[in-house]
């Protein structure tokens, strides 16, 4: 039984890894210089990334200000794992129950349990990947500041392995039983989608009742700050309800040295295992139940009497092609969730960071911006043109065509189509984005018209940039032989590259503009400098790829 | 309107030529059969006609228009029907074949007419409101049939369209290749069955190994004394 567990596990982690295909890959040479093109353009996000760790030592000499430097710790801990939290829901729907491995796994003779647990161990390796970047410069600078010994380091080791477990095996519980009670007949995928989305938020909204509950305990007792200056970890006790697991982790880690430290770590471990265990036997009862019927596809019925008449319409070709991108997207749920979602996961993670930091970083934040509202707006733009890479819906456009690509290729289609048709739907999604990242900053601070107007237009234009860069990579080398969506999207190098060379791109911009701001040139020749900047670009790249769409059309096989 | 001149092809991955020298020239109103065993070059040498695989080296015209310079003006004068039917699942029957008709620019009363027509002959008007990742292989190839007799083609380019269509639709597809013809437009397909080439083709072209071995009607083919032994061996793979 192990023996087959190990098997499908291996499997597994090779076939979603592509790791046979990636040796042999390297062995060819034309491939050996993608290879080096994507390890450019993941090197371009080091920066950005040194820039966040050195603001943590900030933090972190912050809190020992305060004399609450576990705080520092807990601060890690919930980041990390309820980021795993929320892609733990992305990845559980797709691996679980939309990927395509189902059609010959389910058939075999294994238990929903064996399935289960070796697609939790690849989304596992998934988790880490994600969870990592986010735990270790917290633990790394927390460790060599306060030069904790040796056991510091076991104890970190340790609670990292077990990190994601909870997350992961909640957001798995969650997902099987929301599968198992939406199975109903009829057309589900969309339904389902937009069920999710409002379950995420449902679940989000919760997650804030209990920070606004802990929160209002910090502030209650009147002798609040005695308790702070004598106990270090008295604001983790209580900011760390949020969630209990990264409570115990940061008081484990905070206090190694100590009784109190065994025994949270004990606690956090063991109920690691638990809820793992209690997953894994969820799973025979929910799994095939959310499964069974979801891989038939909806029909209208029978003998139902169709009127062409009513059925045909005509719309110019490149409205026609972007109507068609929006309804594929719409209509399969691995695009949906990560186009959607790209563009919904910041603003929602910025509402939950505020929320949970409390009115002292509220307080920050407007002090920062109520001199000048400007800054909200250029940040609003920047974002927003960021969401223009993060859709993932211009750097995967030729390659979810996959092998349906003849057809956009043996009809006389014009290239300037495809480009607006193509760029169109992705500004469907960045309205998407546009929507809820105001939405979200109205909730935080004042938000006015001018925020509105500058974020929406400059956005815009801004994402018609990013989504042509997106498209010029993705036809420059379009991933078309797949036979699961999955494939196009989320394991789509173009995705990464596009997001390195349009970090590299806005860091650009960005760093023009905050130069300019800085040297207090009138804010209207600011927004004049970044339109004609996005404008220029967008041009430049249209004209790029029309003469790239029109090339790989041709000599492509 | 349709010539082909030395048109070869050798796959990247390959060491075989796929396609060698291949000269052919096909008059408006015939219906044409590209006759030739599994492999021969068929699929490869449409492949180039209609814009997916770009030569190694030779030409096409279609209406004295070069595919390769002008690829927009040639490719609004045919339609292509693929082996495989690879079309959009997430599509409606109905959205594919509108979305079909605006990248060919059909007016809606046109398109009505026609999409009337055909869904009726090729009896898929009642599915045609579902997702097409719904329909059975012989709907979808029946969809993308009537996806490219929408706009009329001057050319009508089939790749093996027998393959896997039920009876009564194959003799539908017959009467719509002879109907095309008898209007003056042209009708070039594959087959790896001589029967269907016999009944179907005004001319035939033999492909073997990427060369073509011969060339004209039926009866012409038949009474071709040289090469005959070559011929006949051909044949008799052909008919098995
Ligand atoms: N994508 C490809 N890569 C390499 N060789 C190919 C490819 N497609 C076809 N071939 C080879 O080219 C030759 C002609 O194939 P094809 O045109 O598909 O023949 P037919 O359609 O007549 O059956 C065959 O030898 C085949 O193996
Ligand atoms: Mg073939």
């Amino acid at each position: 039984m192990m023996k087959k567990i190990i098997s499908l596990i291996k499997t597994d982690l090779n076939i979603t890894y592509g790791l046979s295909a990636l040796q042999y890959k390297f062995n060819n040479k034309r491939d050996r210089l993608q290879t080096i093109l994507i390890a450019i353009a993941l090197l371009s996000l080091i920066p950005t990334y040194i820039m966040i760790v050195s603001g943590l030592v900030k933090i972190y000499e912050a809190y020992i200000g305060i004399g609450q430097k576990t705080m520092f710790l807990l601060n890690g801990f919930i980041y990390a794992q309820l980021i795993v939290l929320l892609f733990g829901f992305l990845y559980v729907m797709s691996k679980y129950y939309f990927s395509n491995d189902l059609n010959v796994l389910v058939p075999l003779p294994l238990r929903p349990k064996d399935i289960v647990g070796a697609k939790f161990v690849t989304l596992m390796v998934n988790e880490y990947l994600t969870s990592l970047p986010i735990i270790l410069p917290f633990i790394i600078i927390y460790g060599t500041r306060g030069k904790e010994g040796l056991l510091y380091w076991i104890y970190s080791f340790i609670l990292i392995i077990f990190l994601p477990i909870i997350p992961l095996a909640l957001a798995s519980i969650i997902v099987m039983l929301f599968m198992k009670y939406t199975n109903i007949k009829g057309r589900k995928d969309l339904l389902r989608v937009v069920g999710y989305i409002i379950l995420l938020i449902a679940l989000l909204g919760f997650q804030f009742k209990i920070q606004s509950i802990a929160q209002q305990s910090v502030l209650k007792g009147e002798d609040f700050f005695l308790e702070m200056a004598q106990d270090s970890n008295v604001l983790v006790r209580k900011l760390g309800l949020v969630f209990p697991p990264s409570l115990w982790a940061a008081l484990s880690l905070g206090n190694y040295s100590s009784v109190g430290g065994v025994f949270n770590l004990l606690l956090f471990v063991g109920t690691s295992i638990a809820v793992f265990w209690i997953m894994i036997q969820l799973s025979e009862k929910l799994f095939f139940e959310g499964l069974i019927g979801g891989l038939e596809v909806a029909t209208t019925g029978k003998h139902k009497k169709v009127k062409i008449e009513d059925l045909s319409r005509s719309s110019l070709p490149f409205l026609s092609i972007g109507l068609k991108e929006i309804k594929i997207l719409l209509r399969t749920p691995v695009y949906l969730l990560n186009s959607v979602l790209g563009v919904l996961i910041l603003p929602l993670v910025m509402v939950i960071s505020t929320t949970m930091n409390g009115k002292e970083v509220l307080g920050a934040l407007s002090m920062l911006t109520e001199g000048n509202s400007h800054i909200v707006s250029l940040v609003g733009i920047g974002i927003i043109t960021m969401f223009g890479v993060m859709n993932c819906v211009g750097c995967t456009t030729f390659s979810r065509e996959g092998k349906s690509f003849w057809i956009q290729r043996v009809m006389p289609i014009k290239a300037r189509d495809q480009i607006f048709g193509r760029i169109l739907s992705s500004l469907f999604v960045q309205i998407i984005g546009i929507i809820s990242l105001l939405a979200s900053l109205a909730f935080i601070i004042n938000i006015d018209f001018e925020n509105i107007f500058w974020i929406t237009t400059l956005g815009l234009l801004g994402s018609v940039a990013m989504t042509e860069l997106g498209m010029v990579i993705d036809i420059f080398r379009p991933l078309l032989d797949w036979d699961n969506p999955q494939k196009a999207m989320k394991q789509n190098l173009n995705v990464l590259i596009a997001m390195g060379i349009g970090a590299l791109y806005l860091g650009g911009v960005g760093f023009l503009v905050y130069k300019l701001f800085k040297t207090g040139v009138n804010i209207l020749a600011i927004y004049g400098i970044m339109g004609l900047i996005y404008i220029i670009s967008s041009y430049g790249l249209y004209i790029l790829l029309k003469n790239l769409i029109i090339r790989q059309f041709s000599i492509l096989e | 309107m349709l010539k082909l001149q030395n048109l070869s092809k050798t796959y990247s991955k390959g060491t075989v030529k796929a396609v060698d020298s291949v000269n052919l020239d096909i008059a408006p109103g015939e219906i044409f059969g590209f006759l030739g065993p599994y492999g021969a070059g068929k699929t490869t040498t449409i492949k180039m006609i209609v814009g997916l695989l770009k030569p190694d080296s030779g030409r096409v015209f279609i209406n004295g228009i070069n595919v390769w310079k002008n690829p927009i003006e040639a490719k609004s004068q045919i339609s292509y029907v693929p082996d495989s039917p690879e079309i959009y699942d997430k599509l409606k029957g109905i959205e594919y074949l509108n979305f079909i008709a605006d990248m060919y620019e059909i007016p809606k009363d046109i398109r009505q007419e026609r999409m009337e027509k055909y869904l009726e002959i090729f009896n898929l008007k009642n599915a045609v409101g579902d997702i097409i990742g719904s329909y059975s292989h012989g709907m979808k190839q029946k969809l993308v049939l009537i996806s490219a007799l929408l706009h009329e083609p001057n050319l009508f380019i089939l790749d093996e369209p027998m393959v896997g269509l039920d009876p009564k639709s194959s003799f539908q597809l017959k009467e719509i290749m002879r109907e095309r013809c008898d209007e003056g437009k042209t009708v070039f397909f594959s087959t790896h069955v001589l029967e269907v080439a016999e009944k179907l083709s005004d001319r035939i072209a033999i492909i073997n190994k990427g060369r073509i071995i011969a060339l004209g009607t039926m009866d012409e083919l038949r009474s071709h004394a040289e090469e005959r032994e070559s011929l006949e061996k051909i044949f008799l793979e052909l008919t098995e």
